[in-house]
């Protein structure tokens, strides 16, 4: 930037999927305006479309959802959809973006997305959402949960019968609506915008597009959605028949010579597929074909031992060339070689083809408007040190635009790209963001309660069903309703006009608002409420709508008795709310970074250029880490240089306290507020600081497996790394050099089950590469399972094939044996997996790709942290999905291989991804806290520490009387420690026992019990 | 901490079966802990047993109160007015509570609810695990802090015995032997020598052997 007081304080994200969204989330929580960019109708990306994630079966939608509604109500961000980036112009911290809007003929202002005029659309055309396996009228909402819930027109299709202008109530249909073209300025662009899918059809001999039983992996997803196409059930799609035997063919449209890179989440979401497919039909046979098994992240390994002990999923290591249709039962024929040798012809029901990601001529097009770069593979181009980072300056990249990958790593790289997008606009931050400001509050307390009930007819949604009419005249009779009236739309703008202005003619204390579902509403009426003086928390209301008109449609009057019912629990429940205040706290600026390897230092030099403070605890005397033992990486690009210059910035900054020899003590507080000793050299310090990063990194195992440390020519890859740098005529003399991969602590008997080390196929190639580059006469062979070579690692794996490396794949059965013969040679023997012999080899050098453990003291770290470990005994975060940085304690945040192995491009990013979240917490001028905590009633409660063990965020303390008590900083209102107390000393405040059983007291009164 | 389980709910719902108007009394200090016994078991026995007592079409009313400690006059005389209000109560306390509301209380009915188990540590989150049988006459000095009374199933003083098998009692592979337990901890102290000699029986007249036990404390008594 040339002259950083013109930095513009607000960012372009181009993309709202699950990056986007994230990215935008960090930005606008730290300070920056946000323009969020997405070319569809609704935001939510791919993620949208799945059903269920692995490793862990989470539902995709439970957790995106309030992602997406976060999103849409945050006063900072600008969500525009169905807009296209035509022109960036400018230079970083000032950029002009122009924008295309497209027009939706629907206006966003009015529609309520209550679906009522599709339902008389007569145009009916197949649904993309649900990949053409279902249809949608021409005038549609993208998805159920879409946000923003607005109906748009295809206006391609529409036949401009105006049915639904007629239908519509809330009059938002505008088919005069016009293109638009927009100007913004920002400061910096994050570019979210994923990928595209292989299109299957391009592959002839697998008959997608022909063979009605054939489909894609997406659209299997949708098949196992309950809001897809079939509604959950597995059919097929020929005649909707369950299906009997289901085959998955893995890498269509990856790791071939059209596409020659691995799209890294296909072996595992098949295998959730297969997993998810057995759970609906225990009956069906479920076979994923594949050449490589790639379960190369935290968890995955177990999953996919359970897909096969668990739930019988069958894995044939072959790569299927065709399939045949039985023309009369379309069922699926497919020739293929199983593992013991033998060509099989096998009958299959349903086919589903793992298509890989790929980039499309849209990106192409994109990137030129944009100005960036893209790489030999049409993704975006990006450094090895540096890959979160365009070719041009200011545009910042995450997600699978840089490199497929799945969803963790995506959020993580949200987070690290919002990051750079701070440091690069630190003097522009709070200059473009809104605050709002309230009335003062109203005091209630001991008063009456008058309640106001407002009834929603949703269009006809409810009142469809529902006589609103019967069930207002019921609700103006009970006890303590003022004031009562039905609504077109309670969530309309004008209604919240209306409600407020009710509040203060009737002097209601207390609102409810029969209408749909808390989870998307309750925050927005809740808004109302502060508008007008009311405490947010003397709301309730009742979902009469998805509990009531939706499920029973086919009942109208029992729906109509239903909502009475659901309006008199509302009722009983909204008179015993009491207001609820948060506090503020101020708080340190400051971080504490544990660890000054590469991830330390990336996070700590980020942090600072973001103008905050930050403490660096290395235990060793230098910095460096495990990135002191790297001297050369894949791309041929020196780690040691980037080290130093590294280390020099870090050591040169003034807002960094470098303490070596240094280790954690002690730490107590909580967001924002954490004190802890750290002892460095013989002295205890003391320091304040407002979050916590934990990067204490991961080390290479070094058993005893093979003779290593007992015979000096079987060494690790960290030893040969350094062989290579320093002495390489060492190497070139050779003649065999093997290397074993997959050694670690995992024999049964040590309890210990495996697990994929991630870097270690990747590091076994580039080290077999430049083996060969310093004597291509060498006799490289690399012994393995499955070669892990993840994204576009898979360049390196195909080099060492054609340079002749040798790669033979051994079983978990029958691990090679290592002997020495009598001539004092080693000899290793080892059983080919494909030729079922065994071979033996006479290696100069036996090198062992050896697992990462996690770094010594780690548990140790753990106690005094207060935070879970994996089995593995790495540090386990909040949530494997969508907070893979963020421990479940807030203000706490992990990087680098203290959470999993990883290399280093993924270190950098989520040292980045520390660095952005944690600005969401120090850029803040002061900490809300309290509101939904639980409360312990001191003379019930017996100390027995039940609360204690029960909070998952380390809450509930004992405090100096010997009694539990809640810290309110770090309570989450969960309310497990509440359930938990035997004791009932502990209350969640606006979920009180009493406020719970008025209502269902309410519910069972017209039972006479 | 005083461990025990609730009784089957067959078993309380029979022993007040005939009963119009019943008190289920909480204590929420020992058996609250081990969630036997505490104000959350007591609403939930009471929700059991006002269900039962709809579904078999009894008139039965059943009223809730949990006191501090069930073992202390000053708060069983907290439970006074529910007591005369009721034909039975069900105690949840340990079997020194129910006897304390029943001492209290002359002329009324008071059941237990628990079966007492004994002394116990938490071992773990819903995991409760005996440590002490109350003998009167602690050893743990001379058997590295591990109880031979309470954890040997014999109660050995000379142990192990030859149902030591790698570790476990022979009465089930998930019981440790207590005496391996013993002999690795004194290892590890290099105490083993304490092992050396024989003991001799242990004087259980401390024990209940002698007839119920009593601590009398003249100078913390009050003066009266």
């Amino acid at each position: 930037m040339n002259n950083s007081s013109q930095a513009i304080g607000a960012v372009m994200v181009v993309g709202g999927g699950i990056a986007g969204i994230q990215a935008s989330l960090d930005l606008a929580e730290s300070g920056f305006k946000v323009y969020l960019i997405e070319s569809s109708p609704a935001v939510g990306g791919r993620m949208a479309q799945l059903d269920k994630t692995f490793p862990t079966n989470d539902c995709a939608m439970c957790i995106l959802s309030p992602k997406l509604v976060e999103c849409s109500r945050h006063l900072n961000i600008n969500l525009m959809t169905l807009a296209d980036v035509l022109k960036v112009e400018g230079e970083p911290g000032n950029f002009e973006v122009t924008l295309r809007l497209r027009p939706r003929y629907v206006d966003l202002e009015k529609c309520t997305g209550c679906g009522a005029c599709f339902k008389y659309c007569p145009v009916k055309v197949p649904d993309e959402f649900n990949l053409g396996l279902s249809e949608r009228k021409a005038i549609y909402l993208m998805y159920p949960q879409a946000v923003p819930a607005a109906c748009l027109i295809d206006m391609e299709k529409c036949r401009l019968c105006k049915a639904c202008a007629k239908r519509c109530q809330a009059g938002a249909i505008n088919l005069d609506d016009k293109e638009r073209i927009n100007k913004i300025k920002v400061g910096a662009i994050i570019l979210a915008i994923g990928t595209d899918l292989y299109d299957a059809r391009l592959k002839e001999e697998l008959g997608f597009g022909r063979y009605q039983n054939v489909i894609t992996a997406l659209q299997f997803e949708r098949i196992l959605s309950p809001s897809g196409p079939y509604l959950g059930h597995i059919k097929r799609p020929s005649n909707g028949e369950e299906p009997k035997k289901i085959a998955f063919l893995q890498c269509i449209g990856s790791r071939d010579l059209e596409n020659p890179f691995c799209s890294s989440v296909c072996c595992m979401y098949a295998t959730k597929q297969a997993i998810l497919a057995k759970e609906h039909l225990p009956q069906a046979h479920c076979e994923i074909f594949l050449m490589d098994m790639r379960a190369f992240s935290k968890g995955f390994d177990s999953y996919f031992h359970q897909a096969q002990e668990r739930y019988g999923v069958k894995y044939t290591r072959c790569r299927v060339s065709a399939i045949k249709e039985n023309p009369t039962s379309k069922n699926l024929l497919i020739k293929y070689q199983t593992d013991d040798g033998e060509i099989r012809k096998e009958e299959y029901n349903l086919v589903i083809l793992s298509i890989g990601a790929q980039t499309s001529n849209k990106t192409h097009e994109l990137a030129k408007a944009l100005g960036i770069d893209l790489n030999e593979y049409g993704f975006c181009q990006t450094k090895e040190f540096t890959p979160l980072e365009t070719s041009r300056p200011g545009v910042y990249l995450c997600g699978p635009f840089g490199e497929p990958k799945d969803i963790p790593e995506t959020v993580t790289q949200a987070s690290g790209g919002a990051a750079k997008a701070m440091e690069l606009l630190v003097t522009a931050r709070n200059t473009l963001v809104e605050e709002k400001t309230y009335p003062e509050e109203k005091q209630v307390e001991g008063e009456e309660p008058r309640i106001g009930v407002f009834i929603c007819h949703c269009g006809t949604n409810i009142a469809g069903v529902i006589d609103v009419k019967e069930v207002l005249e019921f609700v103006k009779n009970l006890p303590g309703v003022i004031h009562a009236e039905t609504m077109l739309y309670t969530c309309s703008g004008d209604s919240q006009k209306i409600i407020k202005e009710k509040i203060e003619e009737s002097e209601l204390n207390r609102v409810v608002v029969a209408a749909c579902t808390p989870r998307t509403h309750e925050p927005l009426f809740q808004e109302t409420l502060r508008e007008a003086g009311l405490n947010p928390y003397l709301f309730e209301m009742a979902n009469i709508r998805d509990q009531g008109s939706w499920v029973h449609s086919k009942e109208p009057e029992q729906a109509t008795e239903k909502a009475k019912d659901l309006i008199r629990m509302s009722i009983a429940r909204v008179r015993a709310l009491e207001p609820l205040y948060g506090i503020s706290l101020g708080l340190s600026r400051n971080a504490l970074i544990i660890g000054g390897g590469l991830a330390g230092l990336t996070a700590a030099l980020s942090l600072s250029e973001q103008g905050f403070g930050v403490y660096l605890v290395e235990r060793e005397s230098q910095l460096g880490g495990n990135l002191r033992k790297i001297f050369s990486t894949l791309e041929g690009n020196s780690p040691e240089k980037y080290l130093k210059e590294l280390i020099d910035k870090v050591t040169a900054s003034p807002r960094i306290t470098l303490m070596l020899n240094a280790r954690l003590v002690k730490t107590g507080g909580f967001i924002g507020n954490y004190q802890s000793v750290v002892r460095v050299g013989g002295e205890e310090k003391e320091i304040e600081h407002g979050v916590t990063i934990m990067a204490t990194g991961g080390r290479e195992y070094r058993g005893e497996d093979y003779l290593l440390g007992k015979d000096l020519r079987v060494l690790t890859q960290q030893d040969l790394e350094k062989v290579l740098a320093s002495n390489p005529e060492k190497i070139k003399n050779a003649q065999t050099v093997v290397m074993i991969q997959c050694v670690g602590p995992f024999k049964p008997y040590q309890e210990k089950p495996f697990y994929c080390s991630r870097i270690c196929c990747t590091v076994a190639i580039k080290n077999a590469l430049r083996i060969k580059e310093l004597n291509p006469q060498v006799q490289v062979v690399i012994l393995y399972k499955d070669i892990r070579t993840y994204g576009f690692k898979e360049k390196y794996y195909n080099q060492s094939r054609e340079k002749g490396i040798l790669f033979v794949r051994f079983s978990d059965e029958k691990l090679p044996k290592l002997g020495v013969t009598a001539d004092n040679n080693l000899q290793i023997e080892v059983e080919d997996f494909s030729l079922r012999k065994s071979l033996i080899f006479q290696p100069d050098l036996l090198v062992l790709s050896t697992a990462i453990l996690p770094a010594e003291g780690s548990d140790e770290l753990a106690s005094i942290l207060k935070i879970p470990l994996t089995e593995e005994g790495f540090f386990l975060e909040a949530h494997v999905k969508l907070r893979p940085v963020d421990f479940s304690a807030e203000g706490l945040f992990l990087c680098g291989m203290a959470h999993y192995p990883k290399l280093f491009e993924e270190t950098v990013s989520q040292a980045l991804a520390t660095a952005g979240r944690a600005a969401t917490i120090l850029s803040k001028k002061e900490l809300k806290v309290g509101g939904v905590v639980a409360t312990v009633f001191p003379k019930k409660c017996a100390a027995c520490l039940t609360c204690l063990r029960a909070c998952p965020y380390g809450a509930p303390f004992i405090n100096q009387e010997g009694l539990a008590q809640i810290e309110v900083a770090k309570c989450q209102g969960c309310g497990s420690c509440a359930a938990e107390c035997p004791a009932k000393a502990i209350q969640l405040l606006h979920y009180k026992d009493e406020q719970i059983i008025l209502k269902e007291e309410a519910l069972l009164e017209k039972f006479g019990s | 901490m005083i461990f025990g389980e609730q009784k089957p709910l067959e078993e309380v719902e029979e022993m007040i079966k005939d009963c119009k108007k019943i008190l289920i009394a909480g204590c929420n200090t020992c058996v609250a802990i081990c969630f036997a016994g505490g104000e959350k078991e007591v609403g939930i026995l009471a929700s059991a047993l006002r269900m039962r007592a709809k579904m078999a079409n009894r008139e039965q009313e059943v009223i809730e109160q949990t006191v501090q400690r069930q073992c202390e006059w000053e708060f069983v005389d907290e439970l006074k007015e529910n007591v005369e209000k009721v034909e039975v109560v069900v105690s949840l306390a340990c079997g020194a509570g129910v006897q304390a509301v029943a001492e209290r209380f002359p002329r009324a009915f008071i059941f237990p609810g628990l079966n007492t188990t004994g002394i116990a540590i938490t071992e773990e989150a819903g995991v409760w695990a005996e440590r002490c049988l109350a003998c009167g006459n602690c050893i743990l000095d001379k058997t590295g802090g591990i109880c031979p009374i309470t954890r040997c199933s014999k109660g050995l003083l000379n142990g192990p015995c030859g149902g030591s098998q790698n570790g476990k009692c022979e009465i089930s592979p998930d019981v440790p032997c207590a005496w391996q337990l013993i002999y690795d901890r004194l290892k590890v102290l290099g105490k083993l020598d304490l092992l050396d000699g024989i003991k001799p029986p242990k004087d259980w007249s401390t024990s209940q052997s002698g007839g119920p036990r009593k601590v009398v404390r003249e100078d913390l008594k009050s003066s009266s």
